[in-house]
């Protein structure tokens, strides 16, 4: 069997400044191509556990194994194969940027250092504006848009960055129930097309849960049970 | 111009045009990244270098100030990350210390006070540029311009949001000590025109009022060192004309265009925001 494309072993994270541990030697492994959803109450470790993936938060002990590498909070390289899509991202209304160069940042990573990017790049943005279904705003300021139209430029930003590994945080968080349901249905087209492998983190049940090959249930920095969701590709792991 | 002979004249028209651009462009990443108070800092920082080499008289102040300067932007970004404290705190917290250093060496200059090498640094002078340090300069310019280039999309990342950047694999934190050392060199060798005291005005006031005129951060940064050399010229021209010190005189006119800008701001009549999802 293929090595796992995301493997945390007995993870424990703590916040600066706190004395409890969000993750409580919590051990996940997620198969390559394999969807994971990922459930539970406000404060549970939902978002933790997306952050120390990425090293954006540093553990305290364990281990977390991305694409074969440790994390750490340098592996710059490594990240640039993980699209990162976070919780309650807004950018203000004057917030100086388009939304083309908004999702063009998201490649910035892979082109490396000292390079510029190129028309290959500009093609991909381009792609995604479409995919996505927002290239009529390309050359609108981002910040002028709604709290959906933004969350679209930050599915576009996923697409375009072209990662082996997407994290969606809460994606349909703080929308109107039209917005949701039409991001929703988008989130579910960006994991399709990128056919990467997904984590995506949710205290709804709803669409993003059951679209899912598995639904992980986890309280105060622990998974307490974990069940198939309805696309079912990968069996549920014991 | 205004009875002085071109010679005198040219170094100080030059020198306050890349002023006025070289602040400006780095100015932009300063305003965007909300920390107007580094400008503050490195200026008193350059000041008190430029203060200790008038008082051992064996360099040039503008290379004691850029040593200064340089320190403190190497200080900076490490101290704040591993205080957890953001850096506008540290920064507030090296202000007094580099405005005492500079005090204390002017105090143990030579004629201190009244010395006009040392009120110079403090305001700036007409007469005290010199062609070689409009060739520093350009310098400076033409380096900064290729760093912009090169190192561009990665503080493009940064000023759109530090965490976004960081989590598509930027390097954010080189980006920000980066940018640091871009802060104390521009400050350091525009010192000798502006005076510290007032060069924050330039590096600030322009690029804030570009804000103003555009939603894309490429034309921000095209704009403000635009109005930077128009506020530098005009500064200029008011120092001469009316015989006030440059750096005051710089900062009339930054202050002028901010203020324009701030009325005539096209934002104003735009709503605030798109058609709804």
């Amino acid at each position: 069997m293929d090595d796992p494309i995301v493997s945390l072993i007995d993870v424990r994270a703590v916040y600066e400044g706190e004395r409890h541990a969000t993750l409580n030697g919590l051990s996940l492994s997620v198969a390559q191509g394999e969807q994971v959803a990922i459930t539970g109450p406000n404060g549970a470790g939902k978002t933790t556990i997306l952050e120390v993936i990425n090293g954006l938060l540093p553990i305290t002990s364990g281990s977390v194994r991305v694409l074969g590498q440790p994390v750490t909070s340098g592996s710059h390289r490594l990240r640039s194969e993980i699209a990162y899509v976070p919780q309650n991202l807004f950018f203000d209304p004057e917030t100086p940027f388009i939304v083309r160069d908004v999702v063009l940042a998201a490649r910035f990573g892979k082109i490396g250092r000292w390079r510029l990017p190129g028309a290959r790049d500009r093609d991909i943005v381009q792609a995604a504006l479409i995919a996505v279904g927002i290239s009529a705003w390309a050359g609108r300021p981002v910040g002028r848009l709604s709290g959906g139209q933004q969350r679209k430029v930050l599915l576009a930003r996923a697409l375009a960055q072209e990662a082996r590994l997407l994290l969606l945080d809460e994606p349909t968080a703080n929308l109107d129930p039209n917005a949701k349901e039409e991001v929703a249905e988008l989130v579910g087209q960006v994991r399709a097309e990128l056919a990467a492998t997904s984590i995506v983190v949710s205290h709804e049940s709803g669409p993003l849960m059951t679209a899912s090959d598995r639904v992980v249930d986890i309280d105060a920095g622990r998974i307490v049970s974990t069940r198939a969701g309805t696309a079912g590709r990968v069996p549920v792991a014991s | 111009m205004f009875g002085l002979p071109w010679h005198i004249v040219l170094p100080t028209l030059l020198g306050s045009l890349l002023v006025g651009a070289v602040c400006s462009a780095v100015g932009t990443l300063v305003v965007r990244m909300n920390l107007s108070s580094l400008g503050f800092a490195m200026s008193h920082a350059a000041f008190a270098g430029a203060a200790l080499g008038l008082m051992i008289s064996l360099v040039d102040p503008m290379w004691t100030a850029i040593a200064f300067a340089l320190a403190t932007a190497a200080v900076l970004g490490p101290v704040a990350d591993a205080s957890r404290l953001h850096v506008d705190t540290i920064v507030g917290a090296t202000f007094p210390l580099t405005m005492a250093l500079g005090l204390i060496f002017i105090h143990k200059t030579p004629s201190s006070g009244v010395g006009s090498g040392a009120l110079s640094l403090l305001w700036g002078s007409v007469l005290g540029v010199t062609m070689s340090q409009v060739l520093v300069l350009a310098v400076v310019a033409g380096l900064l311009a290729i760093i912009l280039v090169l190192y561009g999309k990665e503080f493009f990342a940064l000023l759109l949001d530090r965490k976004m950047a960081t989590a598509s694999g930027i390097d954010a934190r080189k980006a920000f000590y980066i940018l640091l050392f871009l802060v104390a060199i521009v400050v350091a060798v525009s010192l000798r025109v502006t005076g510290g005291l007032l060069i924050y005005a330039l590096m600030i006031l322009p690029a804030s009022a570009a804000f103003q005129w555009a939603y894309d951060i490429k034309k921000v940064l095209i704009v403000a060192p635009l109005l930077g050399i128009a506020s530098a010229t005009l500064g200029f021209l008011l120092s001469l004309g009316a015989d006030l010190p440059i750096g005051a005189s710089i900062a009339l006119a930054c202050s002028a265009i901010f203020l324009g800008s701030i009325l005539l701001s096209p934002k104003k009549r735009r709503g605030r925001r798109l058609k709804s999802f």
